[in-house]
This record gives structure tokens, C-alpha cells and sequence, in this order.
């Protein structure tokens, strides 16, 4: 079994980084919080579960979302003048049925994260009555397939926590749904501004 | 009367994996004090972390057939704190956690500890306690830890420059509050 080598490689030049090298690396909690895990993962002698194979479909959601998100980027890019004229009479909620994304309890997305996807989620449900009724249409269903990704990689995660990979695939869809928004509402600015 | 040998991680995990309770009890007594302390550091709050930590060696258990020993047994249990506190984070029991600090790094209370001493570990520790979480994760991770930047930005899911910006930033707090002028 190798094994990478635990510790620092260099000596750190700032001092105050050089005095945190220098902190104890262990710290006891004040209680045995053995009894708690024993209890947690089952009566005693109970074998770890297997991990479920489940990386080929984590794999595959992700490739999908990026496919995905790639062709309806694409689409809306592609011919600015369909998605004029604006539809607000016919759709003053467009983007109330829109969903976003939920990321499961092993993802590693921040609040912070969360916080700014929100804000743009404000700008992207405000400019999501500029589209036709099918783009919306089309919108929602990439979102699905992000939820679908970030489902499938959250259970990965879930049999396989340690994974930067798979923390790198979950992150690459939030960074895709962030993407949607950021283009739906660049689209809407740009259609603006030519009126 | 020679002394006991202490089993390594690696067979000590080989047994877990086996289904042997005592062997992971063995890897929770020599393992717990980094994991607790890891947790520690990155949330400041005792009974968060004392949480974290069971969560981390629950999912450990679970997960340990998918080890591989690619990277050290301690680094794994590691990974799977730093996720487990990044997921605390998002929750909104982890929103809702007082912080030292504000959403923008600004210190809410430190003023009125006064100055801190570099050459005091327990003012080290609170200074680093005193900064914003994304700053504080990289001190913990790359200058308390000794990992490098890249797998401190893989553990923590960003790119490897913004690890070195948060660095910097926390370093600049740090000599702020303790009132040095070291550059480097």
C-alpha cells in the first residue's frame, strides 16, 4: 500500500505560518465520541457495505449536464433576434416554476456559493420572460438534467467521500447552472440594449 | 518487557474492512485527535466539530472497501472531514453557527481581546480562528496541516490560485490583528 507523506514539504518563510506549522495537530475532544460512531454504524462485527459501483453514472450525469448545457448555450446564443420580441404579457411568471438546483448533504458547495447562485437566480427568473415559451421550456429541462447530475454524484459521494474527483464533478455543475443564469440574463441585457 | 507494538493504519484497515469493530475503534483512538482538531479549526466550534468528527469516521466506515491507499489513511479521513465540514457549512443549522467573523472577514469582537502575541499558540489560534472561513481554511489545511496548495485547493474545491489568494489574505489579517510587520 503506498502511501503519500503526511506533513509539510517545506518549511513556511512567514513567520506567523511557520508558528501555525508549529501548532499541536492533535486536539482530543472533551468526550469519547467512540460510543456514538459504534452506535452509528451498526452492531458490532457488521461489515463496511460494499461501495456501490455508482462512479459511471456519476460520470455519465456530469457528461450529460455538460453536453447539455453546452447545446442549449449554443441555442440561445446562436440567433439573438428569436427570442425577441419580449413575452412578459403572455408569462408575467415565467420564472416562478423554475427550480434550481439542490445539492445533496455530501456536496461540498459552500453557503457562500449557494448565496451567489441565488442572487443570479433573482436576475435569471427577472429575464426569463424575455424567451419564448420553449426555451423556458428547454431551460427547465437542462435544469433537470443538472439535478439528475448533482443527484447521481451526491450518492457517488455518498459511497465515496474522500473523492476530489468526484467534489471537482459536482463543482462543474454548479459552475454549469451558474453558467445558464449568467447566460439567460447576459442575453436579456444584450436584447436591451439594442431596443 | 518489550512494549506493546502499535499496528499500523494499513492493517488495522485491512481488518476493518473485514468487518472487525475493534480494528476501526483502533483507527477512530489513533486518528480522532487530527480529525477533531481539523474540524475544530475550520468550524471554531466545539460541539460542530465534535459532530463533524463522528459524521467523518461514520462515513469513513461506510466507505473503507472504496480506499485504495492512494494517499495516506490519515489524508483520506482528512478529505472526508473537509467535506463533511463544507457541507455543514451549506446546511442551514451551519448558516445559522455564530462566526467571528462576517461575511466580508470583518472581525465582530476581536478588538476587545487587545492584541494578540505571535509567540503565544493560544493567540496563533485565535487569530486564525478570528479569520473569515475561506482564508481560515487554507491556513488550517496548507500552514497548520502541511498540505500544498494543490490539495488543499482539490480538498476544498477550488483552484489552486484562489487557495493562494485566500493565503495571502489571511496572512494580511493575521499580522493585522497580531500587529506585525512581517513581509515576506
Amino acid at each position: 500500500m503506498s502511501t503519500l507523506p503526511f506533513g509539510p514539504r517545506n518549511p513556511p518563510e512567514d513567520p506567523l505560518l511557520a508558528k501555525a506549522a508549529e501548532l499541536p495537530k492533535d486536539v482530543m475532544p472533551q468526550r469519547d465520541l467512540w460510543p456514538a460512531i459504534a452506535a452509528r454504524i451498526g452492531q458490532a462485527g457488521e461489515p463496511p457495505a460494499k461501495p456501490a459501483f455508482r462512479w459511471p453514472l456519476a460520470l455519465a450525469a456530469a457528461f450529460l449536464v455538460a453536453s447539455v448545457s453546452a447545446l442549449l448555450t449554443w441555442s440561445l446564443l446562436r440567433d439573438p433576434q428569436r427570442a425577441s420580441p419580449p413575452v412578459i404579457a403572455e408569462a408575467p411568471t415565467a420564472g416562478a416554476d423554475i427550480v434550481p438546483v439542490r445539492y445533496g448533504p455530501n456536496s461540498g458547495i459552500s453557503a457562500a456559493e449557494i448565496a451567489a447562485r441565488d442572487a443570479l437566480l433573482s436576475q435569471f427568473r427577472d429575464a426569463l420572460v424575455t424567451l419564448k415559451p420553449e426555451t423556458r421550456e428547454a431551460i427547465q429541462k437542462n435544469l433537470a438534467v443538472m439535478q439528475a447530475a448533482a443527484d447521481e454524484i451526491d450518492a457517488a459521494l455518498a459511497k465515496d467521500p474522500a473523492s476530489g474527483m468526484l467534489q471537482g464533478m459536482l463543482a462543474g455543475t454548479y459552475k454549469q447552472e451558474l453558467s445558464l443564469y449568467s447566460t439567460v440574463v447576459t442575453k436579456r441585457d444584450g436584447l436591451t440594449r439594442r431596443t | 518487557m518489550p512494549a506493546p507494538q502499535v499496528e499500523s493504519s494499513a492493517e488495522l484497515v485491512r481488518r476493518a474492512c473485514r468487518g472487525d469493530m475493534g480494528a476501526f475503534e483502533d483507527l477512530y483512538r489513533q486518528h480522532v485527535g487530527r480529525v477533531y482538531g481539523l474540524c475544530l479549526r475550520m468550524t471554531g466550534q466545539p460541539e460542530s466539530a465534535e459532530d463533524l468528527a463522528q459524521d467523518t469516521f461514520v462515513s469513513a466506515w461506510r466507505s473503507l472497501p472504496g480506499y485504495e491507499g492512494r494517499s495516506s489513511f490519515s489524508t483520506w479521513l482528512h478529505r472526508i472531514a473537509v467535506n463533511a465540514v463544507l457541507a455543514r457549512r451549506r446546511s442551514p443549522q451551519g448558516r445559522n453557527e455564530i462566526s467571528m467573523t462576517d461575511d466580508s472577514g470583518e472581525q465582530m469582537d476581536f478588538e476587545a481581546e487587545g492584541r494578540l502575541d505571535e509567540a503565544t499558540p493560544i493567540d496563533i489560534e485565535r487569530a486564525i480562528a478570528s479569520l473569515p472561513p475561506g482564508a481560515r481554511d487554507i491556513v488550517v489545511l496548507h500552514g497548520i496541516y502541511g498540505y500544498s496548495h494543490e490539495e488543499a485547493a482539490e480538498m476544498l474545491g477550488v483552484a489552486v490560485g484562489t487557495c493562494k489568494a485566500q493565503l495571502h489574505r489571511a496572512r494580511h489579517l493575521m499580522r493585522a490583528r497580531m500587529g506585525t510587520e512581517h513581509a515576506t
